[in-house]
């Protein structure tokens, strides 16, 4: 793997357009209402039938946060409420119930996540209650890389609620911080001091926790260089297990949260480049590898190792060393992939609570995976973890001429491979260092959604 | 180009629907007939009545026990499963069978079917009046070793599974021979889709459904197959074929 690497700004520049994450493949705004209830049921009594029923993943969607940070674009609900959170166990709890009745028990989970809005709205208490409630319901793997993992928000914990936390099982975590600079904290209404960040991250380690990771956010407002860096510095020397630095998508259209934002405060392209430059300089001087898509690691931890040996995957929760799972996911707004289709909750409280209380499955929208579907899914999980596109491999498993297949797709690649930052070695697809970083433009390219050479339109996020 | 991989219909395998004077490639009795020297006409001509029908969806009856005999049917492309439902309300899976073999022949006897035929997927299948078939069999002999092959065939199959077999040696014998019989039909020996649920195999090799996932599981784990959801891809066939020896033999 690629230790240190220059990084040509102009290059990247030219490559700040809007695209998807690829967190999935087809992306969320493919789904359509014509897949409910029914499809879903319908969905997990094929995969229970079939020959060797796949393992699971489960996540758990807490939408509840304490206050409201400017720059969310995510689904979820500011409540100061405390019983807020137990209306919505019960409802949960419900909705495990409904669905684990509908899957085979030999299924063993895997990869159990809780994120949010912000797990930690709820106490230790009720988080060991909702991981015993799975329990009963599911088989929970017992292996020791068994992952349980949470998202934390470090100003609602004490390093006594993460032995609590650590007690349940959870043994990955990751933290919130974005900067540590006040007066980035202070525009994006997200006060959290340093001692508290670090004294989360030190209790994880004392109680255990195999991973934790931090999160950073470049191209806030008020955000520089100077400021930055000293986040940087603070964070690099706590040496987290994992690091992600995700870019900023001011879309105050599309995320009433970010509308207290104002646009003159954010950093200029050329400033936001700066800063990306900037971490990824910093950490890969440190010691970090480069994962993709946004991530790092240490070279000992285990999604380095995973994709060192290829065995790296990518789904809903992000990178992980687990094989093709199908995800099962609980809570308002949260997503499914089970066998060959995408499913998602309601993205509205009432209406998710709604439909558990009915006794239904809480499905709004999904989709049913094409073909065509499956093969760029399958292309796209090969880029995002290897960086690379095994074309022969492809080739043989879905019976098919690359070439031929991806005529338009391969015209649209040209200009990266002119670029320099994608080769054809022999018979795969490699990113260059460089176009490591640019991932998601290399995935644009074979998205069939997107249709030749159209920019995605304002609902995706810039790639920078 | 490889050969097709089954249940995928493909112009080498099904796509061929025959016409007035040709067979469908993957009809069960045209080899006995051309033997014969008969084409389609002549058939035709001896008022063999030869029906198309499909496609049938997943859990579509083609049959069910105790319903009239009056057909017999080769499937031409997916699978249908045979199963009896006991006294005690339990199934009990007879076979599955793949294209270009048929069902029914087990009404002979009673005039009533004795089982249920299910399609699993998309199927489609040619239907023969089973009395005609009869009559034209007296004049052909090869017609007629032809449907004795078939209906012993039947009996093999069931009878192959009544030994005291382990877990392992009846999948492998049950890969192998869903196998030999795509192999036969043109499609890919080697990789292919297993259209039932694992609790059909179970339930027909007399294994629990865990069982069949963990014993495939370990086939996975000694490089003998690889599974991807409902496809398989066997990989050590001397392996496989080593291990269900004792039962191909018997």
């Amino acid at each position: 793997m690629v230790e240190s690497f220059t990084v040509d700004s102009e290059v990247l520049r030219r490559y700040d357009v809007a695209g998807p994450r690829y967190t999935s493949y087809p992306t969320a705004p493919q789904f359509s209402a014509t897949f409910g209830e029914r499809e879903l049921r319908q969905a997990i009594s094929v995969t229970n039938d079939d020959p060797i029923p796949r393992s699971l993943s489960v996540y758990v969607h807490v939408p509840f946060c304490r206050s409201a940070c400017f720059y969310c674009g995510c689904n979820r609900v500011i409540s100061q409420d405390s019983a807020r959170g137990e209306a919505y166990l019960v409802r949960l709890y419900h909705e495990v119930e409904l669905t684990a009745s509908l899957i085979d028990r030999d299924r063993e989970v895997v990869q159990l996540h809780f994120g949010g809005g912000t797990p930690n709205f709820l106490s230790p208490t009720q988080l060991g209650e909702a991981v015993d409630t799975l329990r009963r319901q599911f088989r929970l793997s017992r292996s020791v890389d068994a992952e349980m993992s949470i998202e934390l928000d470090p100003r609602a914990l004490s390093p006594d609620d993460v032995s609590e936390l650590a007690a349940i099982g959870f043994n990955r975590a990751s933290l919130g911080v974005q900067d540590f600079d006040p007066e980035v904290q202070q525009a994006v209404n997200r006060v959290q001091s340093i001692e508290q960040t670090l004294s989360i991250i030190e209790a994880c380690r004392r109680h255990g926790m195999r991973s934790v990771g931090v999160d950073l956010i470049y191209g806030l407002p008020r955000q520089n260089e100077a400021g930055f860096a000293a986040t940087l510095n603070t964070v690099i020397a706590a040496r987290p297990d994992r690091v992600a630095v995700y870019g900023y998508a001011h879309l105050p259209q599309l995320f009433k949260a970010q509308r207290p934002i104002r646009a003159e405060d954010l950093p200029s392209p050329a400033g936001k480049l700066a800063l990306l430059m900037l971490a990824i300089r910093k950490l890969m001087a440190s010691g970090y590898r480069y994962i993709g898509m946004d991530h790092f690691a240490l070279p000992d931890n285990e999604l380095a190792l995973a994709q060192e040996r290829g065995t790296l995957h990518r789904n809903f929760m992000g990178y992980t060393t687990h094989a093709d799972t199908d995800l099962v996911s609980f809570g308002m707004s949260a997503i499914s992939h089970v066998g060959a289709t995408f499913s998602q909750n309601f993205r509205e409280l009432d209406r998710w609570q709604g439909a558990v209380d009915e006794g239904r499955l809480p499905v709004f929208r999904g989709l049913h995976m094409s073909p065509d579907d499956i093969l760029r899914s399958d292309l796209l999980q090969h880029l995002m973890c290897n960086a690379e596109i095994p074309v022969a491999a492809l080739e043989r498993r879905h019976e098919i001429c690359f070439d031929d297949y991806f005529k338009d797709a391969l015209l649209r690649l040209q200009p990266m491979i002119d670029d320099g930052l994608v080769r054809i070695k022999g018979d795969r697809i490699v990113a260059s260092p460089q176009g490591r970083l640019l991932l998601r433009n290399i995935a644009m390219c074979f998205d069939h959604y997107l249709g030749a050479g159209e920019s995605a339109p304002i609902k995706f996020s810039r790639a920078i | 180009m490889s050969k097709p991989v089954f249940p995928l219909a493909d112009a080498r395998t099904v796509a061929d629907d025959g016409d007035d004077l040709r067979f469908c490639s993957t009809c069960a009795f045209s080899q006995a007939c051309l033997a014969e020297g008969m084409d389609k006409g002549q058939l035709g001509e001896l008022h063999l009545l030869v029906e198309h029908i499909g496609p049938l969806h997943t859990g579509d009856h083609v049959f069910r026990t105790g319903d009239p005999f009056s057909f017999i049917a080769a499937v031409r492309s997916g699978t249908v499963k045979t199963y009896v439902v006991d006294g005690d309300g339990r199934e009990r899976v007879l076979g599955f069978h793949l294209p270009g073999e048929v069902i029914g022949l087990d009404a002979i006897d009673d005039e009533r079917y004795p089982c249920c035929a299910v399609a699993l997927d998309t199927v489609t299948l040619c239907r023969f009046s089973f009395s005609r078939m009869a009559e034209l069999a007296a004049q052909l002999p090869g017609l007629q070793r032809q449907m004795f092959r078939l209906m012993s065939r039947d009996i093999g199959a069931a009878n192959r599974l009544a030994g005291d077999w382990s877990a392992d040696q009846r999948m492998a014998a049950f890969l192998l021979g869903i196998s030999h019989r795509l192999a036969s039909r043109g499609f890919s020996a080697t990789r292919f889709a297993l259209t039932m649920a694992r609790a059909d195999i179970g339930n027909h090799l007399r294994l629990a459904s865990e069982t069949v996932s963990r014993v495939l599981t370990r086939f996975q784990d000694d490089g003998l197959i690889v599974v991807e959801r409902r496809e398989v891809e066997l990989r050590d066939l001397r392996r496989l074929e080593a291990l269900a020896a004792p039962l191909l033999g018997a």
